[in-house]
């Protein structure tokens, strides 16, 4: 007989629950890696004669020297070593190339030193982007930052409204980046209706678009009905057939038949199986928002008029899911960890490196991107951050193939929220050095 | 003056008149407003149309669909580089959401239409595989290794590449090498890149071109609507091949976006009262925005005006051919139900006003507008 006890908990064959301590290191070792390329770099720049750097082949055999020292037994480990470090001096090169006939060489080598120095700087913040043991954490960059971006665009709540009220507060200028984080790229995996009603999906194009439907027939044309809560109060209601009149060809089947859902997702509910009208906590929402306008009738109702944004349902879908982290798909999980470990990073970069530094393009070189973000993602995850579950975060080297893919649907909005993120840096800087 | 004796183009300025006795007379019946007064000038605007558009054989519609939207979003000719160049330069960061409806458009009329739902992330793919690299190709098996999935065969990602090479007419370039290092085998890879005309074009923003160096980098402006712009160039030009650009469900999805954006066009502005919440969203913008009456997008008022238009726009971009292609059905209907509630981000609701914001192509054709009537008014 056998007193092995059995583990209560249905986790799939081949995944463990990663502990902090497991995937900071796996985190830290390309990091890691990168800094003393660039700092043996430097010096070896600062140690060379200026006029010397016009000769490119003894840059070439500086490399040739640093990479007879690669001790690095990982294969993995070794072939990145090389590949950033020839990466580095192949930009130096191209740097002295282009400009020697124009820039004094000393000036191209200050120049180098000075954009190695940014780089270092940059790594060395990345390196330190948490403590490993989680001590002190409101002094860390990457707690500071994930609330920073949290409160922004998956802001937390005791409850709905207050959720909500947040987002709403920070959607005149960051509207496009909140709709983007609920879009995953990958919406085609998702299933619109699920056995289990608690979990959230992103939002599909046609989602969107059903989500602009109910909204412009809400501020157009609807019916009012009684409000079942409230039984002095009429409710505004759309016809459902009306939402889903504009689609040839059956092709929103789906959605129609998975509506219930979908209208829980955004506060709504269905009525008598033909109406769509607000749930009780929508109603309240929108009231304090001005989104819904109450006007008393001559039979002493009140009926509510409504008086919706664009942006009113869709905060409201954020919100939920926000709410409801802990029940997100697949792919919602993925998509806002991405974007989270993508802001951050590239926020960093934005912070440390000016504009015109030689080395933007290694860091954001994809190669360089699925080393780092995916563990970063896996620890902005954590309880302590935005607490989701990190078990669906996708291992497999298909998924991390799909980081390109994210990085190619960058938008505007996410752009000017990177300066923003920068301009944070900066002052949590300075806040924590003068304490 | 071959217009002057086109009979076809004549019924289709009758139909468009015919709407808009009918607009107005729902009009009167209903009212969506909620602004004194802007029912009244949705009235005298549809009355002011009815009276100058039929004017010098529809000049309003000719300058208006001929030189303003063609030019910006289906620019007519058949030299690729022309069309995409136009396309390009009619981007803001507004008219992007025209442009990229205009993809939309294509998925939701039909969900086997040019672009599936699935392509529109694929083109993702393209912008990163071309940032990858400092010569601005895209090598067949580095995007296999960048986007193959391991547990499929390669064939889904090779035809993945062959149908975007052809959806954006990208030229290729093989280079033999007789040993490769992983097995000393012959190997032969494709280079992808642009032809030269487009990377000319490119090159004013999107593309720095080191000649020292010989590198060409993508600069930080190239996006997917780079691409999105290519597909709509494509589409332009080959705007009589019917199969080819996706059959008729793109042209009654195109003319009818067209005629989504000839119409907000012509809204007039509304003046709100200065106790208007309107004015203190945060998301209102008086200098770039203005309120628009509402109850054009009733379904009663909108339909008469819709049918005859998306038929102008038909007959304009694509002449008779496109014209026999407008679905007269309940489709029709449904596409005209879909249209009213796209380009949301320009044609927005704040707190339940409709607004519109006053980019440039609603601008030009409202002064198109604005120069006919005063002329007439002056003479």
């Amino acid at each position: 007989m056998s007193y092995k006890k059995k583990s209560t908990r249905m986790v799939k064959s081949g995944r463990k629950r990663e502990k902090w301590t497991d995937i900071l290191p796996r985190y830290l070792t390309f990091i890691s890696h990168m800094r003393p390329i660039l700092r043996e770099t430097r010096r070896k720049i600062i140690e060379l004669d200026a006029d010397l750097l016009l000769d490119i082949e003894i840059l070439d055999k500086i490399r040739q020297e640093e990479e007879k020292r690669n001790i690095r037994k990982v294969r993995a480990l070794s072939e990145f070593y090389t590949m950033y470090r020839s990466n580095v001096y192949d930009i130096i090169k191209d740097f002295i190339l282009k400009y020697r006939e124009t820039i004094p060489i000393i000036d191209i080598k200050d120049y180098i030193i000075e954009f190695l120095y940014e780089s270092i700087g940059a790594l060395n913040v990345l390196r330190h982007i948490t403590n490993p043991d989680e001590s002190s954490l409101e002094k860390t960059f990457l707690y500071v930052l994930t609330k920073f971006i949290e409160e922004r665009l998956f802001s937390r709540g005791r409850n709905i409204m207050i959720i909500y009220n947040k987002l709403l507060k920070y959607s005149s200028d960051l509207y496009e980046c909140q709709r983007h984080i609920l879009q995953p790229h990958t919406y085609y995996r998702e299933k619109l209706e699920r056995s289990d009603f608690f979990e959230i999906p992103g939002m599909s194009p046609k989602v969107y678009q059903l989500i602009n439907n109910i909204t412009s027939l809400y501020n157009l044309d609807p019916n009012f009905g009684e409000f079942p809560e409230r039984g002095n109060q009429e409710l505004p209601m759309i016809l459902k057939t009306e939402v889903f009149n504009p689609y040839i060809d059956s092709i929103a089947n789906a959605e129609e038949e998975a509506i219930n859902q979908i209208a829980e997702r955004i506060g709504l509910r269905v009525i008598d199986e033909i109406f769509i009208a607000p749930k009780e906590d929508l109603v309240d929402i929108m009231l304090e928002n001005n989104f819904i306008r109450e006007n008393k009738q001559s039979d002493e109702k009140i009926r509510l008029l409504p008086k919706l944004s664009n942006e009113t349902l869709i905060l409201y879908y954020l919100a939920l899911a926000s709410q409801r982290r802990g029940f997100l798909s697949k792919e919602l999980i993925n998509w806002i960890s991405m974007n989270f470990a993508f802001l951050i990073y590239m926020g960093i970069l934005k912070w440390k490196l000016s504009d015109q530094n030689i080395f933007y393009p290694i860091f954001k070189d994809l190669q360089t991107n699925e080393k780092v973000l995916p563990y970063l993602m896996k620890l902005v995850c954590f309880p302590n951050y935005l607490g989701l579950d990190k078990l669906k975060i996708r291992d497999s080297p298909q998924y991390r193939k799909e980081i390109f893919n994210f990085i190619g649907s960058q938008i505007d909005n996410l752009k000017e929220f990177i300066n923003e993120i920068a301009d944070y840096c900066e002052k949590f800087d300075k806040e924590r050095k003068n304490n | 003056m071959a217009e002057i004796q086109n009979p076809t183009w004549k019924e289709l300025l009758q139909q468009f008149n015919k709407g808009l006795e009918k607009a107005i007379d729902e009009l009167e019946k209903r009212d969506a407003e909620n602004i004194p007064g802007a029912k009244e000038a949705l009235v005298q605007r549809l009355n002011n149309m009815k009276l100058h558009f039929p004017k010098n054989n529809g000049d309003i519609f000719i300058k208006s669909i001929n030189d303003k939207i063609q030019n910006a979003f289906f620019p007519n000719t058949k030299i690729f580089s022309e069309a995409f160049d136009k396309i390009l330069k009619s981007r803001s960061h507004e008219q992007d959401f025209i442009i990229n409806e205009l993809l939309n458009g294509f998925v939701t009329s039909k969900a086997k239409a040019i672009a599936s739902g699935t392509q529109g992330p694929i083109i993702n793919r393209m912008v990163e595989a071309f940032s990858k690299r400092n010569d601005f190709n895209i090598i067949d098996h580095q995007f296999y290794a960048m986007f193959g999935d391991p547990n499929k065969p390669r064939h889904y990602i090779k035809n993945q590449l062959e149908e975007l090479v052809k959806m954006f007419g990208l030229v290729s370039k093989e280079l033999v090498v007789k040993k490769d290092v992983r097995r000393s085998e012959e190997k032969v890879y494709t280079f992808y890149t642009f032809p030269d005309d487009i990377i000319e074009i490119l090159e004013e923003k999107y593309l720095i071109i080191d000649e020292e160096l010989g590198y060409a980098y993508v600069s930080d402006a190239f996006d997917r609507n780079v691409f999105i712009c290519m597909f709509l160039a494509n589409v332009s030009i080959n705007r009589d091949d019917i199969k080819k650009i996706g059959g008729s469900y793109t042209i009654n999805g195109i003319s009818a976006i067209f005629a989504l954006i000839l119409l907000l066009s012509f809204m007039p502005k509304l003046s709100v009262d200065e106790t208007n919440p309107i004015l203190n969203d945060p998301n209102f913008n008086e200098d770039n925005m203005s309120v628009i009456p509402k109850s054009w997008m009733m379904r009663q008022v909108l339909d008469p005006l819709f049918e005859p238009l998306i038929k102008i726009i038909a007959y304009r971009l694509g002449g008779g051919l496109w014209l026999t292609k407008i679905i007269d059905s309940e489709i029709n209907k449904k596409i005209m139900n879909q249209i009213r509630f796209l380009l949301k981000d320009v044609n927005k609701w704040i707190l339940g006003e409709l607004v519109r914001v006053e980019i440039p192509i609603f601008v030009e054709i409202a002064n198109i507008f604005t120069e006919i009537v005063v002329g007439y008014d002056e003479s």
